[in-house]
């Protein structure tokens, strides 16, 4: 019994000290009423969809990763936090300049309005010039910003 | 020494600052131009000695936006409205950020100075009232530009070039169109030709129109019938008849019936002439040569005579009226003779004076016994009263 009690206190709660972090958001948002969002970040996704030729085959095809992240309830924050850093990525895809100083304004600027403790790991990076995957990206960083701002 | 200033800008890099340098544009004044500035946060200001930082400030750069000055200012006079069309242009039309201004219109009278009137709009384009401004006198406008939305922020562009533009005379204004007065000038005689007109002939010609009055009978009996010429020779006297054939008729010719037989018309009248022809039967024979042959046109068509057919005893005196009906039979017969339209005769039985009505079906021969006393006499006495109107009403023209 004594060694019953001993499991219940010093094994249990480290374990749900642990596992909180991976429950738990640490992201928040700075901007609640998306003025930022609307007149900056928005402009610039508008530019980069002008920009980005892709046939209407593209937004139907999701890869994969946005079944793993995506911008749930609660976690609208972290999901855009990461998209951010994913942006990141397509920097040195060398369209025009234009380009890609837009993808820095909207990167940089999300990244800004967002406030999360604990930094983002960059995930696997993905095929340089995969304009589709970018193109859905953006279109998830405008829905993400848009079910925020309804909420509000 | 060298001062450098830096500004926090738009960095490759995930993590760190990127500074830019400023160009120094005069004396305490520098400048830099790049499409690099993050406008989300704060961005940092230092003045900078070789690498080490003197001083720095953070400043919101989305509030410290001066926009560029208008361009274009036209002032347009608009005689049918009276009033200026003012219009100009700004570059922000076009641009992607600070897209929403407020704009400061300034005019003033040159000799004026400076009593500026300010008037605040967020469009390009502005009216003024022509009561507002002094006439016959010159006018100078200018336009600026200020931030106006809930995120940039910022100050006065400067002015735009001024425009000039003199406003008309007082008279001019009210001078009227020379058509516009020709068109009024027109109009007010013709309606006072009209007014004259109408109480001119108000009497002859609108009243009757308008208010017709109730006709009288003899006023209408006097426009029926037309006054006869001057040389027209009228007489209803039967010697003026000589010359004409008159055939009598003694049989009845069975033919085709006639429509439209006025039975009721006819039995009445002839029912009342029939009891006043009973105590006169001795008329009848000198009838023929006193009774005159009426021929009356009113009467055309509204009579037909059916055919009759069968016998005699059939037709009832009362009904004698009605041989015009189809009960009389052919054994009505006598030396009279009776004819639709009342054409009368004493002997022959020629019927070529029915021509002129080929729709008859018969020619009747009426009973020269008592049966047929009574109608003679009847008729008799109907064309004596209508001799007598007829004769009266000419002496009365």
């Amino acid at each position: 019994m004594f060694h019953v009690s001993f499991r219940y206190i010093f094994g249990i709660p480290p374990l749900i000290l642990v596992l909180l972090p991976v429950t738990s958001s640490n992201c928040h948002l700075k901007d609640k009423e998306g003025k930022g969002y609307k007149n900056v970040i928005l402009v610039s996704i508008d530019e980069l969809d002008k920009m980005l030729h892709i046939d209407s085959n593209c937004l139907k095809k999701e890869p994969n990763y946005f079944k793993k992240h995506s911008c749930a309830d609660k976690k609208e924050a972290a999901f855009l936090n990461r998209a951010a850093y994913k942006l990141e990525q397509f920097v040195k895809m060398n369209i025009t300049a234009d380009f890609e100083l837009h993808l820095l304004k909207v990167s940089q600027g999300t990244l800004k309005l967002i406030n999360c403790t604990k930094e983002e790991t960059v995930s696997k990076e993905p095929k340089k010039n995969d304009q589709c995957f970018l193109k859905t990206l953006l279109q998830k960083i405008k829905t993400c910003w848009n079910k925020i701002l309804r909420g509000h | 020494m060298h001062l450098l200033i830096c500004t926090t800008v738009l960095s490759e890099s995930l993590v760190g600052i990127d500074c830019m340098n400023l160009n120094k544009l005069q004396e305490e004044k520098y400048f830099i131009k790049t499409k690099k500035f993050l406008m989300i946060g704060q961005s940092k200001i230092c003045v900078k000695l070789r690498e080490e930082n003197l001083a720095c400030k953070s400043v919101e750069i989305v509030h410290i936006v001066k926009p560029e000055a208008p361009f274009d200012l036209k002032v347009n006079y608009r005689q049918r409205a009276n009033d200026f069309e003012v219009t100009f242009n700004t570059s922000h039309l076009q641009k992607k950020y600070v897209k929403q201004l407020m704009h400061d219109v300034a005019y003033c009278q040159e000799k004026d100075g400076n009593n500026w009137m300010h008037v605040n709009i967020s469009n390009t384009r502005l009216t003024i009232p022509q009561r507002k401004l002094q006439p016959d006198a010159m006018y100078e406008i200018k336009v600026r530009s200020i931030p106006h939305s809930d995120y940039y922020k910022g100050f006065w562009s400067e002015w735009s070039p001024s425009s000039h533009f003199k406003t008309p005379e007082a008279n001019s204004a009210e001078e009227m169109n020379p058509v516009l007065l020709t068109i009024s000038v027109t109009s007010f005689f013709s309606v006072v030709l009209l007014v004259i007109l109408a109480c001119a002939l108000w009497k002859k010609r609108i009243k009757p129109i308008i208010w017709p009055s109730l006709p009288d009978h003899k006023k209408a009996l006097e426009q029926l019938c037309k006054k006869p010429e001057k040389n027209f020779n009228v007489s209803f006297n039967p010697e003026s008849f000589l010359d004409c054939q008159i055939h009598k008729v003694d049989d009845i010719q069975s033919r085709d019936e006639v429509e439209n037989f006025l039975q009721d018309t006819l039995s009445p009248q002839l029912e009342e002439s029939e009891k006043q022809g009973l105590a006169g039967s001795e008329h009848e024979p000198n009838w023929p040569s006193q009774i005159p042959i009426i021929t009356s046109e009113i009467f055309k068509g509204e009579l037909p005579i059916r055919s009759p057919g069968g016998n005699a005893s059939a037709c009832n005196p009362s009904m004698l009226p009605s041989f015009w009906a189809p009960d009389c039979r052919e054994g009505i017969r006598s030396g009279s003779h009776v004819y639709q339209d009342l054409l009368l005769s004493s002997g022959t039985t020629d019927n070529t004076m029915l021509r002129p009505f080929p729709h008859q079906s018969g020619i009747l021969t009426a009973n020269p016994g008592v049966q047929g006393q009574p109608i003679l006499s009847s008729l008799r006495q109907n064309q004596e009263e209508a001799y007598v109107t007829m004769s009266s009403f000419y002496k009365n023209q």
